[in-house]
């Protein structure tokens, strides 16, 4: 009796569909949880190169060295990758227009791109763990639902319904509910975490994106000035 | 900030999740053992069958009892009859023996060698007739599948051969204690003693026969005659050992019938018990039935605490129709009384009981039922 409502039993014994239902949400946990743990590396090093970055860039280094330092080909990460894309097009703009409006305005614009496209970067895959999140209960649900569903089919062939002979089937409907909140509640909980350090991250993208341009104006303020004297 | 700091790989996050995956299965099926052992009790009532056998079905037993105690006596007579017959067969053959010597003893004092040699030969004949007696005694045995009167047979000749009717008596009393053990002792006491008879025997037949001897040597009269008659005592008794032999194997024999008979008698007890068995069963289901109507139709009063016991006696009419239930023992609480007396009441008529034999029919006629609440509240 015990060895027959074991979990493994009752998932052999399930119907076609309960049975695809698990198999669904089986993957569907375990890509949530490839995701989570791809994303949690992924934002600690994020985490750990922007700090690098940021005690680089405070620390008086010349940012003409600053730009130079790092090869082209490398494709810079979080708020170094703002920096490059701003100081490039500064860079760019300076001998060809003499408003430093225009000047701003352009940097303004490449750091709203490499700003955007560090946000996708740090919110990558995140969508699959809010998916699996929100849709796994129910999709366990509908396996319990159709579950339920054949046991009373069943049973309206029986003559006497007792409760050991609704119970497997019961028992079998709810492991797909299990699996659900399963694959459901990790995800919910790593989504809300990662999303939040995501967002922490690309706030200190932000900040740094205008100090950089602050930066920037000052010098052009002084240029201007001179240029005005 | 090298290039592998741009990018994650994906190689080890799956594995990751796997190990993950394999740890909670593994989690899962290791709790299962310890969830097993946790007892369920499923049974909400316990109605427990304590005695169905009662006053008038008590004196139907000892009826049956009595007829079969009356059998066996009968049975018993038979055997001792049959004893009897082989101890008197054994009883003859044995005075025509002791006969055949005290005439061969004064044949023997009227000293005559011939005679002499006549004796002996008559003692041999009665050796084997003796030995005939005893297998004949053994084949009765063996045809009555008797261990007990085996070995009494053989114990009577053996007693009578000593000439000890008082020790057959006491042997008689022996068999009716039937004890298997005590008859081995005393059949291996009997031989003993059997063999110091005859051993005292030959030495009062070789006095005789010295005296008559020195009688025939003072009347000067062959004294050849004498030594030879000594000669022949010794032949015989060689001839009485190996008829002891004889005997030995006859009863070696009649113990492995006596073993064979046990067998066949543990047979019959087996076939018996099975049949006990299948009655026993047959009344489980029925008591089975009862305690399961009756206790899907119990009610237990709200205010009842689980040390409660009551106890109902069911009367059954012949098609199973409740007669009376009546509470021979009641738990204290009336209600909880009640709620017994109306759950059989409820649950009747018990229509299984036609379809019972009749003997156990009619030990289920008259029943006591007895209702504990258990743990349940």
């Amino acid at each position: 009796m015990n060895d027959s409502m074991s979990i493994p039993h009752l998932i052999m014994n399930a119907s076609l569909v309960v049975q695809l239902v698990l198999l669904l949400l089986l993957a569907a946990s375990i890509a949530s949880w490839v995701v989570i743990f791809q994303r949690s590396f992924a934002l600690a090093r994020a985490k750990k190169t922007q700090k690098a970055f940021d005690e680089r860039f405070w620390s008086g280094v010349d940012l003409n060295e600053l730009y130079r330092d790092v090869p082209d080909s490398h494709e810079a990460q979080g708020s170094e990758h703002v920096f490059r894309a701003g100081f490039r097009e500064f860079n760019r703009l300076m001998p060809k227009t003499r408003s430093s409006e225009a000047v701003l305005d352009g940097v303004q614009r490449s750091q709203r791109v490499a700003l955007s496209r560090e946000e996708d970067n740090l919110n990558a895959n995140l969508t699959l763990l809010a998916t699996v999140a929100s849709a796994s209960p129910y999709i366990g649900l509908f396996g319990t639902v159709w579950g339920i569903m054949g046991s009373f089919q069943s049973l309206s062939m029986a003559q006497q319904a007792t409760l050991s002979t609704v119970a497997p089937w019961i028992a079998e409907a709810l492991v797909a509910t299990a699996m659900g909140l399963f694959a459901a509640i990790p995800a919910v909980i790593f989504y809300n975490r990662l999303s939040s350090i995501a967002s922490r991250l690309l706030g200190e993208y932000e900040d740094f994106a205008e100090e950089f341009h602050s930066i920037l104006h000052r010098n052009l303020q002084g240029r201007g000035g001179n240029q005005a004297s | 900030m090298a290039k592998r700091n741009r990018r994650v790989g994906y190689g080890l996050p799956v594995v990751l999740a796997i190990v993950v995956h394999i740890v909670a299965l593994l989690m899962t099926m290791l709790r299962l053992p310890e969830s097993e052992p946790t007892p369920s009790s499923s049974s909400v009532v316990q109605a427990t069958l304590v005695s169905d056998v009662t006053a008038t079905d008590q004196a139907q037993y000892a009826k049956e009892a009595r007829a079969r105690a009356a059998q066996q006596q009968a049975e018993d007579a038979a055997q001792q009859a049959a004893e009897q017959q082989s101890q008197e067969e054994a009883q003859r053959a044995s005075e025509q023996q002791a006969q055949e010597q005290a005439q061969a003893q004064e044949a023997e004092r009227q000293a005559a060698a011939e005679q002499a040699e006549a004796e002996s030969d008559r003692r041999q004949q009665a050796a084997e007739e003796a030995a005939a007696s005893r297998a004949e005694a053994e084949k009765q045995q063996q045809a009555a599948e008797s261990q007990r009167q085996a070995e009494a047979k053989k114990q009577q000749v053996a007693a009578e051969k000593r000439k000890a009717e008082e020790a057959e008596k006491k042997k008689a009393e022996a068999e009716k204690q039937k004890a298997a053990a005590a008859e081995k002792q005393r059949q291996a006491e009997a031989e003993k003693k059997k063999a110091e008879a005859e051993k005292q025997k030959a030495a009062e037949a070789e006095k005789k026969r010295q005296a008559e001897a020195e009688k025939k040597k003072a009347e000067a009269e062959k004294q050849k005659a004498a030594e030879v008659e000594k000669k022949k005592a010794e032949a015989e008794k060689k001839r009485k050992a190996e008829a002891a032999e004889k005997k030995k194997a006859a009863e070696a024999a009649a113990k492995k019938a006596a073993a064979d008979a046990l067998s066949d008698s543990i047979s019959s007890e087996q076939e018996r018990i099975a049949n006990a068995k299948q009655s026993d069963q047959a009344s489980n289901s029925f008591i089975n039935l009862v305690k399961r109507a009756v206790e899907d139709r119990w009610h237990l009063p709200a205010n009842v605490d689980g040390g409660l016991v009551a106890q109902v006696r069911v009367r059954l009419g012949p098609s199973g129709e409740l007669l009376a239930a009546s509470v021979t023992r009641s738990s204290g609480n009336p209600s909880f009384d009640r709620s017994a007396t109306q759950a059989v009441e409820a649950a009747a008529p018990f229509r299984e009981l036609q379809q019972l034999d009749a003997g156990l029919q009619r030990r289920f006629r008259d029943f006591n039922l007895k209702f504990t609440p258990g743990d349940v509240q």
